[in-house]
């Protein structure tokens, strides 16, 4: 709720831009222009347009398979988030993503690459049948075109807000230059804007905690002006507080962020959803394709620097003009008193210590993770549409240069329709909550699905298709019933201090659990299937061909040990 | 797969990369060494951010274009 909590921000204009901040702003979209034709060129097939013609290095793979997470949305939200939270807000970037990271590349990318399948769906389709895929592959679509469009329509508003720029004006020139780069060169010209966006981002933010650190003398007074400025040291330690519920600002359980967040969300996120897994299939070979996970693992521990030290460093640093603390708060009082909001953190530390030129690149750094929020969608979007709803259901025979061609009018459609979605959020912000949890309600079932498919034999289609089902109906479910009747996040967190942190947490974890149960148990009462129809696609019956390399250091193994080294020392430093 | 073009060098994405970062570096020098004399309204801008960073930026961006300049004829 936090990414999306940032596209409600009020309140008036910031700042503006000088003409240098405008050169930097204009440089970026010529180049971004400018690689979507050079892109065209090598897109011939349909191999080259959707899967970048699987020619990407592990170090380009793993950057744009972090990039394509690092998007505005959520830079703003969780720097919103670690002023209102404090320093939990780094679970999401922690354990919340590093131990899923490493598990892909590790233990599930073998399967996907060595199945040549497109696709999360098409793996469905191989493993539990049509079912299994149709079910998927719509749900991924129609998420996906209306997150492309929610991202349109947030980096529209914090335009306005920051800058006072016409909302239609931003998301049409932000959705026309995307639907080109993205039409022109397909998944290659999307891994390159994000490996660029990637750089721009920490090229435009990474002076906020260098000069907020020298500002407020170091990490060690930082913490102790947080503690006074709060009245509390709770926001400076990552697990001391989570014993209970009550003992942290978040109002969370250690049992939510380890088995919810860590395991169920995290695992179904970076496991499961296409976006992502998209970008460490073009891969060039098996090697690049289980590194490529490690090294974006390594680079999102460092994300915390530019996103949640920012977010603690306003705790400390932001003053009124009369010199008293400044205090960010909610939507709802920002939008009735005019005070700014904890989202605008990140605009308000921009505006302290970037003057023009600085400012340009923060402003252009945040535009582009926006456009390259909307192009992860959109090429995701146009792979699934083409290769498992109209490849698969509509037009089966087709030629390669034909579903090229879909994929390209795919993408221009796709945008349109994000164009529509974006006005439609315009008009009903509170769509914006159902999206995300529309979300939330497939990727922990899907989660349970994929990794028992790929990890158990007896696992049947009926098993797969009817676990799949029933998760998501426990997820949905429980959304309805704690919306309906707020009392009931008490069952759902089986706590009566839980907030409403806890409850995405808790509804993820019991939705798997139900995924699990499910397909164990129709599986166990269904006929096995076969066990040649299983080679390639389920551990056991698969031999997993060596990734060729030789040396300890070629060893992605190897480098998944040094990066849960430090993910482990990082959690002890922050206890 | 279809037969590439073989006039046709490979640009890098780390060249792409490379030019960006070295025109931003270009512009926030020059930006850095205006403001010399009369800094933003900014905190810590006698610290000269603009221009360490757009020092940081050249040097980084001139390292990237050159490793990874295109070594063939472009189209």
């Amino acid at each position: 709720m936090q990414v999306l909590a940032v596209v409600a921000m009020t309140g008036g204009q910031l700042t503006k831009l000088a003409p240098v901040d405008i050169l930097i702003l204009m440089l970026y979209f010529v180049l971004v222009v400018f690689i979507g034709f050079y892109a065209k060129g090598k897109a011939n097939t349909s191999e080259d347009f959707f899967l970048a013609g699987r020619e990407m290095t592990a170090w380009i793979a793993g950057l744009s398979f972090v990039s394509a997470n690092l998007g505005s949305l959520e830079l703003m939200g969780w720097a919103g988030a670690a002023y209102q939270y404090g320093i939990l807000a780094t679970h999401w970037y922690w354990i919340g993503a590093i131990p899923a990271m490493l598990f892909l590349g590790i233990v599930m990318m073998p399967f996907y690459y060595i199945s040549k399948t497109h696709s999360v769906p098409g793996y469905l389709q191989l493993r539990f049948g049509e079912g299994a895929r149709a079910t998927s592959a719509v749900s991924f679509a129609v998420m996906t075109i209306l997150m492309s469009g929610v991202n349109m329509y947030a980096m529209a508003l914090v335009m306005k807000t920051v800058l006072g720029w016409n909302i239609s004006f931003s998301i049409w020139i932000g959705a026309a230059t995307v639907a080109l780069y993205v039409m022109l060169g397909g998944l290659r010209s999307a891994i390159i804007n994000e490996v660029l966006q990637f750089v721009l981002i920490w090229a435009g933010a990474a002076m906020i905690p260098i000069l907020g650190l020298i500002e407020a003398g170091g990490w060690t007074n930082l913490k102790a002006q947080i503690a006074v400025n709060v009245g509390s040291s709770d926001y400076t330690h990552l697990w001391t507080t989570l014993g209970n519920f009550r003992d942290n600002p978040m109002g969370v359980h250690w049992t939510g962020i380890v088995f919810g967040l860590g395991f169920v969300i995290s695992f179904g996120y970076w496991t499961t959803d296409f976006l992502v897994v998209q970008r460490v299939l073009s891969a060039n070979n098996l090697r690049a394709a289980k590194m490529a996970p490690v090294i974006g693992a390594a680079f999102k521990m460092a994300v915390p620097l530019i996103v949640i030290v920012p977010g603690l460093l306003a705790l400390s640093v932001l003053k009124n003009p009369d010199g008293s603390v400044m205090h960010l708060v909610g939507e709802d009082v920002a939008r009735a008193t005019g005070q700014h909001s904890y989202n605008e953190v990140l605009p308000l530390m921009l505006i302290r210590y970037c003057g023009p030129g600085l400012m340009g690149l923060g402003i252009t750094a945040l535009v582009a993770g926006f456009m390259s929020g909307m192009a992860g969608n959109v090429s995701a979007f146009s792979t699934v549409w083409t290769y498992d709803l109209y490849g698969a259901f509509i037009n089966k025979k087709a030629s390669d240069s034909h579903y090229v061609a879909m994929g390209r009018w795919s993408t221009v459609i796709g945008m349109l329709v994000s164009i529509g979605s974006a006005y439609l959020v315009m008009n009903a912000a509170g769509i914006m909550d159902y999206v995300q949890a529309l979300f939330s309600f497939f990727i922990a079932p899907l989660f349970g699905t994929v990794i028992l498919g790929m990890l158990w034999k007896r696992a049947t289609h009926a098993g797969g298709f009817a676990g799949l089902l029933a998760g998501t109906v426990a997820s949905i479910g429980m959304f309805a019933w704690v919306h309906s009747s707020p009392a009931a996040l008490r069952y759902v967190a089986m706590s009566d201090a839980a907030k409403p942190m806890a409850e995405n947490m808790y509804r993820a974890l019991w939705s798997w659990v139900v995924c699990v149960v499910v397909t164990v148990v129709v599986s166990m009462m269904t006929k096995p299937v076969p066990m040649e129809q299983l080679a390639g696609l389920v551990y056991g019956v698969t031999p997993i061909p060596h990734d060729g390399s030789k040396t300890i250091w070629e060893k992605p193994i190897f480098w998944a040990v040094v990066v849960i080294v430090v993910f482990f020392i990082l959690n002890l430093l922050f206890w | 797969m279809a037969k590439r073009d073989e006039e046709t060098a490979e640009l890098s994405i780390w060249f792409f990369c490379g030019i960006l970062m070295l025109a931003y570096g270009l512009v926030l020098v020059v930006t850095g060494i205006t403001e010399i004399g009369h800094p933003p309204a900014t905190v810590l801008a006698e610290l000269q951010p603009t221009l360490c960073w757009g020092v940081v930026l050249t040097v980084f961006g001139a390292f990237y274009t050159i490793r990874f300049r295109p070594k063939h004829k472009w189209f």
